[in-house]
């Protein structure tokens, strides 16, 4: 589904990612560890046309999407989560959601994805009317992905989603995650070091240094002893 | 004296309804793009003028009507070209806010240049948008005033309506609140940076069609209007339209006040002088926020 092949990106002077490859498959869940200030979200953004400078190629459905503006990539279905969140401080959960459909390719689709984000977040429906700023943290977080589900998007880059949750409220965001997978959305996971995040992973990498010095799937990951200290925390 | 003290309260409801609708304007180009545009005042000039040639081609009978028609459509065009054009390459440069507000002083010289050029330095006038005065007792409210007040209340009511239910209005609100999630859920910002812009040269545009009726139009008048406009957005707090809607009806009475007790020369200097205090007590003007 998304192929990207030897990536550089760039902030200011500083190289970030170095001949970074990874791959895809339709219908998977990816997940990227690495410590922090490695590249991850860079690499996420550099995907979803976020980044400041990026050298490469990256193929989604046998087109080629280097160097597009968000935008335009938001529109051919692939949403980027934010760590931060992002969300608009000074609206309603409900105006937060609306704007998530805000391109072209998900307005069509807005009824039909509100539904589906309130049977996934019902928490939120309780609280539509609230602003953004009045939300607790893993509410927001919550908004979040929501906001980014009604992209209609059908590959979602989706950057630490667990950062500062408790750990029940951890637990909780995986398990949506691996929902939203279930109801056919590509997942492409940045993640630190957490437990049972191998469960969800078709396909691991770790990203150290601006480079990928580990891919493979769940078993290899789990052999691999250096990989289960450091990363897996087991 | 009550009669009169009257009659100062209307010129500041009237004059603060116009403020309110070019303040709200400029505040929201600077809370959306944070860029600051000199040439504000001179797109104030700009509506005046429009208004002053379509009244010479259409007549004064159903002048106004062709004006609103007309001039809207045509100053919502040069604002967004201005920005497309002068502006928005300027974005990706650094320190481009500084050099957004040297290319828009520039743009306000060659204006107001150009006015005095084409229209020469006399004063031009407007006929008033309606005639004849409601009488109650002895209070005469000018069915100008009125009209003035009535239309730029719509203005603003219509603007705000924009602003909280539109697609446009809303991705506006969004890329000023947070540019960074704007992006991410795909709102294309250059288009709404220069949408925004067309948008309030029509607001200070008809501020200028509205206003240039009861004084007159002469090609520098859009300093004034820069200064007030500025004055106000920083009382209400850069970036908070609802802050400027206070201010611009706080200072238009203050105005009044100020030329009835003092005269009319005065009016610049109190204008400074709730810039300063603004700056010395409240830096954050009244509903501003820090950062």
């Amino acid at each position: 589904m998304l192929r990207a092949t030897n990536l550089n990106a760039y902030y200011g002077e500083f190289h970030v990612l170095e001949n970074v490859s990874i791959e895809v498959l339709k219908g998977q869940v990816v997940v990227m560890l690495g410590p922090n200030g490695h590249g991850k979200s860079t690499l996420l953004k550099a995907i979803c046309g976020l980044a400041e400078k990026v050298e490469g190629k990256i193929i989604y459905n046998e087109k080629e999407i280097t160097v597009q503006p968000a935008e335009k990539l938001v529109n051919q279905g692939i949403t980027y989560i934010s760590e931060n969140r992002e969300l608009f401080p000074q609206m309603t959960v409900m105006e937060n959601l609306k704007l998530g459909a805000y391109s072209k390719n998900a307005r069509p689709h807005e009824r039909k994805n509100l539904k589906k984000v309130f049977r996934l977040f019902p928490r939120l429906k309780e609280r539509k009317r609230q602003l953004a700023s009045t939300l607790s943290g893993g509410e927001a977080r919550m908004l979040a992905l929501a906001r980014g589900l009604m992209s209609n998007a059908n590959f979602l880059c989706v950057d630490e989603p667990c950062l500062g949750l408790q750990p029940n409220l951890r637990m909780e965001v995986l398990r949506i995650i691996k929902e939203i997978n279930q109801q056919g959305i590509t997942i492409l996971l940045v993640e630190q070091n957490i437990p049972k995040i191998t469960e969800l992973a078709d396909q691991l990498y770790v990203l150290e240094e601006g480079q990928v010095t580990f891919q493979g799937n769940k078993d290899q990951a789990l052999g691999n002893t250096q990989l289960k200290d450091i990363f897996l925390g087991m | 004296m009550y009669l009169e003290l009257i009659d100062v309260l209307i010129s500041g409801l009237t004059n603060g309804s116009v403020y309110a609708l070019m303040a709200a304007g400029l505040t929201l180009v600077y809370g959306v793009s944070k860029a600051f545009n000199f040439a504000y005042g001179s797109f104030f000039s700009l509506g005046g003028y429009i208004a002053w040639m379509l009244m010479a081609v259409f007549g004064t009978a159903k002048g106004y009507f062709f004006v609103f028609i007309l001039s809207v459509p045509l100053l919502l065009l040069i604002g967004y070209g201005v920005e497309r054009i002068i502006v928005s390459p300027l974005r990706k440069r650094q320190d481009w806010e500084v050099k957004v507000m040297m290319v828009t002083l520039g743009l306000a010289l060659l204006l107001d240049n150009s006015f005095q050029v084409v229209f020469g330095a006399r004063m031009k006038s407007l006929p008033p948008i309606m005639e004849g005065a409601l009488t109650i007792n002895d209070v005469i409210v000018s069915y100008q005033d009125m009209a003035i007040f009535i239309l730029s209340i719509a203005s603003i009511l219509c603007f705000r309506w924009m602003l909280n239910n539109t697609r446009l209005g809303m991705a506006a609100r969004a890329v000023a609140q947070n540019p960074a999630g704007a992006q991410i859920v795909g709102i294309p910002q250059n288009i709404i940076f220069a949408s925004t812009f067309a948008v309030s040269t029509a607001m200070v545009g008809v501020g200028g069609i509205l206003l240039s009726q009861k004084y007159f139009i002469s090609p520098a008048d859009g300093w004034d209007i820069l200064v007030k406009a500025w004055v106000i957005t920083a009382f209400g707090g850069m970036g908070s339209i609802r802050g400027s809607l206070y201010a611009a009806f706080i200072l238009g009475m203050l105005e009044a006040c100020v030329g009835w007790l003092f005269g009319m020369s005065w009016i610049l200097v109190a204008n400074f002088a709730v810039l300063v205090t603004t700056l010395a007590i409240r830096p954050q003007g009244l509903f501003g926020k820090w950062g």
